[in-house]
């Protein structure tokens, strides 16, 4: 069976699939930690449609898609931004209302697309075989950008995750982090509609920062035990999507979810919580 | 630096109609320690909002003689320390104590640098004023109430801000634990040369170092003066709209209701 993957692997398709499924559950994987720790997956949700309705309307339109749906994707972000700041409005009806309409002009241009809707169709699920080299190079900047500016702003990134207010308050530039954030949610959705699509990528935007909140106290190991969970749920999908012959895109957030079931029944944080695990307080 | 940490001149918020403040002049001096008192809605925690710039105002405020917008430059923010009221976290949150503490200096240390050991000392030394270094290796969310707020102190002073806004940080704690964040409280005025600014509306857990309270009633400043002045029965009355008794121990001033 390994060998029949490795022979799989050699074919450049393939190869392609196999390094966009690394570059796709790396990038939503480091992703899912703001996500889950901002407590922000309707963001996620409203900015994964606004990518589809603008990869949808570039087709219309006969630009590339990627960028259309980047485009979107940070009108987004500009919208959700400032209106989930505002606290007399709630965000979850924003985010239900843009979300709702964002579907909404996906679908319509769906309706009146006069060509095939199989390409569009793809958007939504995602077509990992078809992957041009274009596809997979963006992805690896998107994937590289997110992972420097993690690195590079760490400790601001901690003091923003603790607590935006506070962050605020001892000096952080926390818009600008908040709205790199968004930004990086934009460019990370749109790169991978043509690996896991519009819908599905939903799932490794939660999961693997679920997985690594039911493991760690410790924000780098969560940063790396979420990025080792999206690889790994993409990467096993991807083998069992080629071994069973079905859907990858369908495997690939089974396999995340089966790493969350697994994570939450073996969770240590549900033991009791052993005093002195970490040796610095950095 | 001037004797003048804070000068408020006709500072007013209004939202949705609703007027949150109104016309507030207020000069605080440095290593004043003041109390901002009122009921519910008084606008304490507005004119707190105001001055850590959370909030857009109408009107003139200066901090340390230089005109401030709510939009303030790194070097203006640190010099305001902030302690919020206690609030929840998930017990999974990946932060421990210490980490939290030190998230105090992240702003002071400024982009690209890395905090050294010496922040890291000092903030173990915070952490033992605030009688919680043993905690420093305890995820933040398993804290009580009364260690959190201990915490989130020895963050705000790590800051190294010249002004300290303390927005009801003994709230939902019981008895014991308000006293002990009190005299931790008292403890940081006198060691520090600091300007305090302290909102509650329970006047009878007040520190004991204040010395001067605002009172606050509809956006409105009501009453500014002493503390034995501002908590007189009569003031208090007509503040509360409630009949208060007043009576006086150990030289400091309790309040008791029907």
């Amino acid at each position: 069976m390994i060998e029949s993957v490795l022979e799989a692997l050699s074919y450049p398709p393939i190869g392609r699939a196999f390094a966009a499924c690394f570059l796709c559950g790396a990038s939503c994987a480091l992703l899912s930690v703001f996500v889950v720790l901002m407590r922000m997956p309707l963001i996620g949700v409203s900015m994964s449609h606004a990518a589809f309705a603008g990869a949808v309307l570039g087709m219309l339109m006969d630009i590339n898609p990627f960028l259309s749906g980047f485009i979107l994707c940070l009108l987004a972000a500009a919208v959700l931004g400032p209106l989930s700041d505002r606290a007399e409005m709630a965000p979850e009806n924003i985010l239900g209302i843009m979300f709702s309409f964002l579907m909404g002009v996906a679908f319509l241009g769906m309706g009146i697309l006069t060509r095939s809707k199989a390409q569009a169709l793809s958007l939504m699920w995602g077509s990992l075989l078809t992957l041009s080299s274009a596809d997979l190079v963006i992805l690896a900047v998107v994937t590289m950008l997110l992972a420097v500016f993690i690195v590079l702003f760490f400790k601001e990134i901690r003091a923003v995750l603790f607590n935006r207010r506070l962050a605020a308050s001892s000096g952080v530039p926390e818009r600008a982090i908040y709205y790199a954030l968004l930004f990086f949610t934009g460019a990370v959705i749109s790169s991978n509609l043509a690996t896991v699509g519009g819908l599905l990528i939903f799932a490794l935007l939660v999961q693997p920062g679920a997985v690594a909140m039911q493991l760690t106290y410790n924000l780098k190991s969560f940063f790396w035990i979420s990025a080792a969970a999206g690889v790994t749920a993409c990467l096993t999908g991807l083998a069992a999507s080629y071994i069973f012959d079905i859907p990858s895109g369908a495997a690939v957030v089974l396999a995340a979810t089966l790493l969350f079931t697994l994570a939450f029944v073996f969770s240590p944080k549900r033991r009791r919580t052993r005093s002195g695990a970490n040796k610095s307080i950095l | 630096m001037t004797d003048q940490a804070l000068f408020l001149k006709h500072v007013s918020v209004c939202k949705n109609k609703n007027i949150l403040l109104a016309d507030i002049d207020l000069l605080i001096g440095t290593n004043e320690f003041v109390g901002i008192i009122g009921p519910n809605g008084a606008g304490k925690t507005t004119l707190l909002n105001v001055i850590a710039g959370f909030e857009k105002f109408r009107g003139e405020l200066y901090l340390f003689g230089k005109p401030q917008t709510w939009r303030r430059s790194r070097a203006e923010r640190l010099s305001i320390g902030y302690v919020p009221q206690l609030t929840q976290i998930d017990p999974g949150f990946p932060i421990l104590a210490g980490q939290a503490v030190m998230t105090g200096a992240v702003g002071r240390c400024g982009l690209f640098h890395k905090a050294g050991k010496d922040v890291e000392l000092e903030a173990m030394r915070l952490m033992e004023m605030m009688r919680v270094s043993h905690l420093a290796r305890r995820p933040l969310g398993h804290l009580s109430g009364g260690e959190r707020q201990k915490v989130m102190l020895a963050r705000a002073i790590l800051q190294h801000p010249d002004v300290l806004l303390l927005d009801e940080p003994t709230a939902n704690l019981d008895i014991a634990v308000q006293k002990e964040v009190l005299n931790l409280i008292d403890e940081i005025f006198e060691r520090r040369s600091l300007t305090i600014l302290f909102v509650t509306h329970d006047f009878n857990m007040l520190p004991t170092r204040l010395n001067r309270a605002l009172l606050l009633k509809e956006g409105r400043k009501y009453f500014d003066g002493t503390v034995m002045e501002a908590l007189s029965g009569s003031m208090l009355n007509r503040l509360f709209e409630y009949r208060l008794e007043t009576f006086e121990r150990g030289g400091r001033r309790f309040v008791s209701y029907d």
